[in-house]
């Protein structure tokens, strides 16, 4: 009997409700994201690069995307990101409430068939990389080197400390020393690049690649001094020589400029295959709307980011773009790149 | 320099700043309780709040929350048998023997005291380092790195149990962990190294789970089997049992304080990482055993075991600001966040912290100290209830603990892979406890093996075989036959009983 009566009861509650969704005004009328809640996938840890950046851009994001939606980041580590890439594009809803952060060198994993990818990066709905990164090799001001032609003919060679392949620490260095003939000697297997400037600080090597925004500190300081840099630059060394200005060849320049488009698209944010247009047009507004929005300048100034928005039909570009680089190019780049 | 050193006491006490130092001590208070979820994961989380505080502010609630996670982290190892925290593993071995014996109390009053001695001797080594820390951090290159893990690895002679058969097990637990630490790509090359094709492994197995594992499986299987409380036939807590422990750590203050300069230390030295300094403080605890009884009381609820690592893990923090300081380069993980926060309060880490922003290098200093009396104080308004908990029954307690071992284990790389791990080492933790086979061995060779391994490596690459000849690493070099030489004599001069009693 009573349950008879819970049942009733049930089903007049459901009717009225179907009634209420009716009357109440079409659901095409809500903004888009209104009461949703959009999810950041970070591939890495709390507390490294990728994840700062995905966190400051999910406190502006809600004021800029329609709707004014919860955002939210979730950490998920792994296999240098390829754990959250995989995850997006094989399960996550392409429902336009899940964007994800990974790891700028997935496009080059991809190019060298690294194992474990199980991703098509030109397939993912792009909202575009809110930040560059500028890679430049510095050596320590007290050696007699001012000039990127004067470590040609370096004697003894100067030694440069790297974290390991699939970093820009060894990367950059070893297609310096590989293709423009840099007398260089690199020592790879240090933590993290605050380890490796230790190492330039005791002299047990002479000099460190690397993001520009994390050597800044030690330039300032007057430790080190910048030789090269990379083809994404900021004003700040615009008048150093690039990397691709020092070798004559054109194979040589185009593996070096492989090696750094990615870090033009330096925080890649992508949202899983089929996500609509609808929603990947919200993101690009609000994502440029952010990267002009003054607060979250001075803050992403005062975390040491180079904020650039690119947008997310620029990147997917700039990735085929990568993917399509001739086979012979290629193959001269997988001598020297392994993704790690 | 004194005058800038009491009036940074005043401007960490302002209320502003110890307003937020109180925010930050009671989120360090519990997350220091739950297992898993660590300090430098809080930290990270907290990042953003400080984006409109000032520089002392800031630093008051980071490093309040921070530097009290270790010390409640300590709570649950030892009434639990969980380690609260990856760096407060150590403890458990005899904190929670002490609370199966019925001593919660006293192991708790004994911890959290070393914790405090730990804590500002740690500060005190930050104050006094600013002079010299320029040639004390430098001075230790990549070689000096290696040489300081070889040293880690030989305290395995003293962690195992005694007798030539407790040597021999120890030797080989202490080889599985040193394997264990191989798992992974490899650091030069990225070599994938029994990673089994899972992408999971490629950064190695994570410590948290292994260690939430291999610790709380076992002890959860043993209070569902003993069928009882956790303290099981022991009399209920008596009100005077914290207080012994408070005596206790003052009967061996010296202990504390030698075991307080080896977490300074560890903490300088950048990149061997937090876990290591307990283990070491505790391999420096048995070695304090003067009569064979001593020894093998280790492992069963010497209070030694507690005061030992308590007081290294909360010296360790102090000793990692340092090289975060002066050179802006992280000691610590957590150290490599708090990082982060300089940037964001406009500071910028180097030689100007130790002139020009010395007020705030001597802000961080007073704020551990007064973090950690906080937390210390109200730990004990608690303490006679929370060792109650050991006398509740198992059955009650079993689901709730299982729960926080796995959530604890699961937190880190939030995959179910994480259980799987804690699984696994729970299962092997179980069969090493039954069969009296030493964990504390595998442990160690676990935090220590990719530290000497990247070093070794480094080291011939960069100097050759020249390394073996500075100074500093011939030191090493004695210190480690020293360590051996005095756990073989320990073992010898101790009249020998059955078999490998006293396994850890």
């Amino acid at each position: 009997m009573f349950a008879v009566r819970v049942w009733a009861a049930s089903l007049i509650i459901v009717a009225l409700v179907l009634v209420a969704l009716l009357v109440v005004p079409g659901q095409s009328q809500q903004p888009l994201f209104a009461g949703k809640t959009v999810t950041i996938i970070v591939g890495y840890n709390p507390g490294g690069g990728y994840d700062l950046v995905a966190r400051l851009i999910a406190r502006y994001l809600p004021k800029y995307l329609p709707g004014n939606p919860a955002v939210v980041v979730q950490n998920m580590p792994g296999a240098n990101s390829i754990i959250a890439a995989n995850h997006v594009y094989t399960v996550a809803k392409p429902d336009g409430l899940t964007i994800a952060a990974f790891n700028r060198n997935l496009i080059l994993g991809q190019l060298v068939k690294a194992p474990g990818i199980r991703f098509d990066m030109t397939r993912f709905a792009w909202v575009g990389s809110p930040a560059s990164e500028t890679t430049v090799l510095t050596i320590r001001s007290d050696l007699p080197y001012r000039a990127a032609t004067d470590l040609l003919k370096a004697d003894p060679a100067v030694i440069v400390g790297a974290t390991g392949p699939g970093a820009s620490t060894y990367d950059f260095p070893l297609l310096l020393k590989a293709l423009a003939k840099f007398n260089l000697r690199i020592i790879s297997g240090y933590p993290s690049s605050a380890d490796i400037m230790l190492a330039v600080e005791r002299k047990e090597v002479d000099g460190r690649a690397g993001s520009y925004s994390s050597t800044k500190p030690f330039i300032e300081r007057g430790l080190v001094r910048s030789i090269v840099r990379g083809r994404a630059s900021v004003p700040d060394i615009a008048q150093l020589p690039m990397d691709e200005d020092l070798v004559p060849d054109a194979r040589s320049k185009a593996v070096m400029r492989l090696r750094s488009a990615p870090e033009i698209i330096g925080r890649p944010f992508v949202a899983p295959p089929g996500t609509s247009e609808e929603y990947i047009r919200a993101y690009w507004d609000a994502f440029t709307k952010v990267a002009q929005d003054k607060e979250f300048l001075v803050e992403a100034d005062k975390a040491g980011l180079e904020i650039n928005y690119v947008r997310g039909d620029q990147a997917l570009k700039i990735s085929r773009d990568v993917l399509g680089a001739a086979p012979d190019i290629v193959k001269v780049f997988t001598q020297f790149f392994s993704f790690n | 320099m004194l005058e800038t050193f009491l009036q940074a006491l005043l401007e960490v006490l302002r209320w502003d700043a110890l307003s937020f130092m109180l925010i930050g001590v009671v989120v360090g208070f519990w997350v220091g309780l739950l297992p898993g979820i660590g300090g430098a994961t809080t930290l990270a989380l907290m990042l953003p709040f400080v984006y409109r505080m000032a520089p002392v502010q800031a630093f008051a609630f980071l490093l309040g929350m921070h530097s009290v996670v270790s010390t409640t982290g300590e709570i649950t190892s030892i009434l639990f048998g969980i380690p609260g925290e990856a760096t407060t593993v150590a403890t458990i071995l005899d904190g929670h023997a002490m609370a199966k014996n019925g001593q919660a109390g006293r192991a708790l009053g004994a911890s959290l005291t070393s914790s405090l001695i730990g804590a500002v001797v740690g500060a005190a080594a930050l104050a006094l380092a600013i002079p010299i820390v320029r040639p004390l951090v430098l001075t230790f290159g990549s070689p000096e790195f290696f040489m300081l893990a070889i040293v880690g690895i030989a305290f395995i002679a003293s962690l195992s149990g005694r007798g030539p058969r407790g040597l021999v097990r120890g030797f080989l637990t202490g080889c599985l962990g040193l394997l264990l630490a191989a798992v992974g790509q490899d650091p030069q090359q990225g070599i994938q190294r029994y990673t089994l094709q899972q992408l999971y492994l490629w950064n190695g197995l994570d410590l948290v789970p292994v260690l939430v594992g291999f610790f709380a499986i076992p002890e959860i299987i043993d209070l569902a089997v003993r069928g009882t409380a956790i303290a099981a036939d022991a009399p209920l807590g008596r009100l005077s049992q914290v207080r012994d422990g408070v005596i206790d750590a003052f009967r061996h203050i010296w202990l504390i304080i030698r075991c307080s300069l080896i977490g300074t230390y560890i903490g300088i030295i950048p990149g061997v990482g937090g876990g290591v300094a307990q283990w070491i403080a505790y391999a420096h605890a048995v070695q304090s055993a003067k009569t064979p009884a001593e020894r093998d009381g280790f492992g069963k609820g010497d209070v030694r075991g507690v005061l030992g690592p308590g007081a290294a893990v909360n010296s360790k923090e102090g000793g990692a600001l340092i090289p975060t300081i002066a050179f802006g380069v992280p000691g610590s993980s957590a150290m490599a966040i708090l990082l982060g926060g300089f940037f964001v309060v406009g500071l910028v880490p180097g030689p100007d912290m130790l002139t020009k922003h010395l007020d705030v290098t001597m802000s961080m200093v007073w704020t551990i100290v007064v973090a950690n009396i906080i937390a210390v104080v109200a730990s004990f308004v608690f303490l006679n209830r929370l060792a109650r908990l050991t006398n509740i029954r198992g059955a009650l307690l079993i689901p709730f603990l299982a729960l926080l071992t796995f959530l604890g284990a699961y937190t880190s790389n939030n995959s179910l892979n994480d259980i799987l791990v804690a699984l696994v080492f729970g299962s092997l933790g179980y069969l090493m406890v039954r069969y009296r086979w030493p964990r504390a061995p595998l442990v160690l060779g676990l935090v220590l093996g990719e530290v000497a391994e990247r070093y070794l490596w480094i080291s011939v690459a960069r100097y050759g075989s020249a390394w073996l000849a500075r100074p500093i690493v011939v030191l090493l070099i004695l210190l480690v036959v020293g360590v051996i030489g005095s756990s073989l004599r320990q073992q010898r001069t101790l009249p020998k009983r059955q078999g490998a009693a006293g396994a850890t």
